[in-house]
């Protein structure tokens, strides 16, 4: 998991796998107080959290990951502007490593994803052995790398041992997706309940596929009172609970293949209807933390071919 | 990848022609059971009513799933796989009325313990997907790493709570595939970490058990793998009163799994599915292990025993300890 360095203990750095919660939460944190009130004679008084003015460098961020946290600025930046997500967005550093072996439910690849290369990131690196090939991407990394000591120029060996290393990584990705396929099939498919029901079969309805996943943004809002004052927190919620929205109204999905239905076609329909990209980066941690390995990939790799058209 | 003994291989065939049978006969409308998962070393519940599914059924050491957990979801008759804590699961569910016993068909497993890859990843310093393969012999097992043999006693690398299994043939069932195997338990290890915490401070206990509670997101996995946790609405989801925040504060998660084991007290069977769900690997099996001896030590009751007793919960005898009243 991401954890806060010491500034000593280096052995993370041969840590070469991805970590179970994404950096999502380093930005989008399970829970986070939205503000406190009080109420006294002339009414409520409303009091913002202390902003979160620390700087946040996250070392060894993968590209599947990057790759998340640009997708949700398009939720949490252009869609409308949310200040919590914002303030520890933009004081944030991302230094990208490239994934050296690629967890057997990974798919990145499918997603346009190169497990070893971000542009989505300020600096990226890639493992060459004894030491690590350093990629500029933005004006931010420029700037954090001349103020680094020990970093010398890259030589022409460096550079194709790096181009190897992103090749091998890159052919390890095994699980595939045929977007374009997927795309053709979805919407037909959206009323099978027959295929929907089939594939939800096993699912229990946790929240561990929507709260792991590097795009997942649905948060609840709930008020902790104590007599006259209190505060307002949100924290991660999922589609995937039968009691989701039914605070506001009632959950239209009370049926569990349309729960399991929507997170798909959330990601592989919606979200490119709205944004225009999928939001999914196969980083496949729905698929390998997942109690009774319910298969996201399998799920689409299966959609029927086009149903049968009605005359 | 080849897991199993030939013995076990029998067994897989017969569940399979058993499966088909039901099907075929009409007898039950759907198969539980397991088939090959998608990721190395893992299996996936199969539920159908297709008999041409049923030859994708399989028993080997990764069968972990309680799978009597859809039972209270699955509509109509059920042909059901279950381990020895699975059968009892499904027992403490008729006894809670949940179910109806002449709605299922146990399919029983004489069940040698299941493989914790956990155990084995911190074994060999690698993830299971880096593994090649993973067979066990007895009481050994022999893991091929990198082209190499690697062979353990078995008691490496078992679940915590398949260690100290009293019941790993099913008590309650319709049909058995299979003699029951002598078990491997090695009861020392099985409550190890049980132990150290039962050695610590009040205040120990305490600081580390923040700790724990502090990584849990409420997912709702442990309680949504639970059997026992069968409440169509959890206390933690009304919100009049509002028992809890959903707010993942380790204090909140702390009562509502402490809430929960209360809940499941006298349900639990042991079966360990909370503690493998968990995403963020929070020992819940050391407060569940723990209720569970509570619960025999207090009230002299095994859970998922005996079909017609009254569920510990809800029956009272004059004999009950008292002492908890102060």
């Amino acid at each position: 998991m991401l954890a806060k360095w010491g500034g000593k203990d280096t052995s993370f750095l041969d840590w070469y796998r991805n970590t179970i919660t994404p950096a999502k939460a380093n930005f989008f944190p399970p829970m986070e107080e939205m503000f406190s009130f009080r109420k006294d004679r002339e009414g409520y008084r409303i009091e913002l959290p202390p902003s979160d003015e620390g700087k946040q460098l996250i070392f060894g961020i993968r590209p599947c990951d990057a790759r998340a946290l640009a997708i949700l600025d398009m939720t949490f930046k252009d869609a409308y502007e949310d200040p919590y997500y914002l303030s520890k967005r933009n004081n944030a550093v991302l230094i990208g490593l490239g994934c050296i072996k690629p967890y057997d439910s990974c798919f990145c690849t499918s997603l346009g994803i190169s497990p070893a290369e971000s542009t989505d990131v300020d600096l990226m690196l890639t493992d060459i052995g004894d030491q690590f090939l350093i990629e500029e991407i933005t004006q931010k990394g420029k700037e954090l790398i001349a103020r680094a000591s020990g970093v010398e120029d890259a030589t022409e060996a460096d550079e194709a041992r790096a181009k190897e290393a992103k090749e091998s990584s890159y052919n390890k990705v095994a699980r595939k997706i045929e977007t374009e396929d997927i795309k053709e099939k979805l919407l037909p498919n959206f009323d099978n309940q027959d295929y929907w029901e089939r594939v939800a079969a096993k699912c229990l309805s946790c929240g561990i596929c929507t709260f792991l996943c590097p795009t997942c943004f649905c948060f609840d809002i709930s008020d902790e009172l104590v007599k006259n004052q209190g505060e307002r927190f949100r924290c991660w919620d999922s589609c995937a609970f039968p009691i989701y929205t039914k605070m506001p109204m009632e959950n239209p999905r009370v049926e569990k293949w349309r729960r399991v239905r929507q997170r798909v076609y959330h990601k592989y329909q919606f979200y490119p209807m709205n944004f225009g990209v999928i939001a999914c980066t196969g980083c496949g941690r729905c698929i390998r933390q997942c109690p009774v390995n319910w298969d996201i990939t399998q799920a689409l790799n299966s959609l029927p071919a086009k149903v049968k058209a009605e005359n | 990848m080849n897991y199993l003994p030939t013995k076990n291989r029998d067994m897989e065939q017969r569940l399979r022609d058993e499966a088909k049978t039901l099907l075929e006969q009409g007898r039950v409308d759907y198969v539980i059971g397991f088939e090959p998962g998608s990721l190395k070393l893992t299996t996936t519940p199969l539920i159908t009513n297709n008999k041409d599914d049923v030859n994708r059924l399989v028993i080997n050491p990764f069968i972990v799933n309680n799978l009597s957990v859809y039972l209270t979801e699955v509509k109509g008759r059920v042909g059901i796989v279950a381990k020895g804590c699975d059968s009892r699961s499904i027992v403490s569910l008729i006894q809670d009325k949940q179910v109806a016993r002449e709605d299922i068909i146990i399919i029983g497993i004489p069940c040698p313990g299941l493989i914790d890859l956990k155990k084995v990843e911190r074994l060999l310093g690698k993830d299971r997907d880096e593994l090649d393969d993973i067979t066990r012999d007895g009481d050994r097992v022999v893991i091929t790493v990198d082209g190499q043999r690697k062979e353990f006693p078995i008691t490496e690398v078992l679940y915590d709570n398949c260690l100290g299994c009293e019941f790993p043939t099913p008590q309650e069932y319709d049909i058995l595939l299979g003699e029951s195997t002598p078990l491997v338990t090695d009861l020392a290890a099985s409550r190890q970490k049980i132990e150290m915490l039962e050695r610590m401070s009040r205040q120990q206990r305490w600081e580390f058990w923040e700790e724990e509670f502090s990584r849990c997101i409420r997912c709702y996995a442990c309680r949504n793998v639970c059997p026992a946790c069968f409440c169509e609405r959890c206390f933690v989801e009304e919100s009049e009163p509002q028992w809890v925040l959903p707010v993942p504060r380790w204090q909140d998660n702390l009562i509502f799994q402490v809430v929960r084991n209360v809940h499941v007290a006298g349900r639990c069977t042991d079966c360990g599915e909370c503690e493998r769900a968990c995403p963020v690997n929070i020992p819940l099996r050391s407060l569940s292990k723990k209720t569970y001896d509570l619960v025999d030590e207090l009230f002299h009751y095994t859970s998922g025993i005996d079909k017609n007793a009254p569920p510990l919960m809800t029956a009272y005898e004059y004999t009950d300890t008292q002492d908890f009243i102060r």
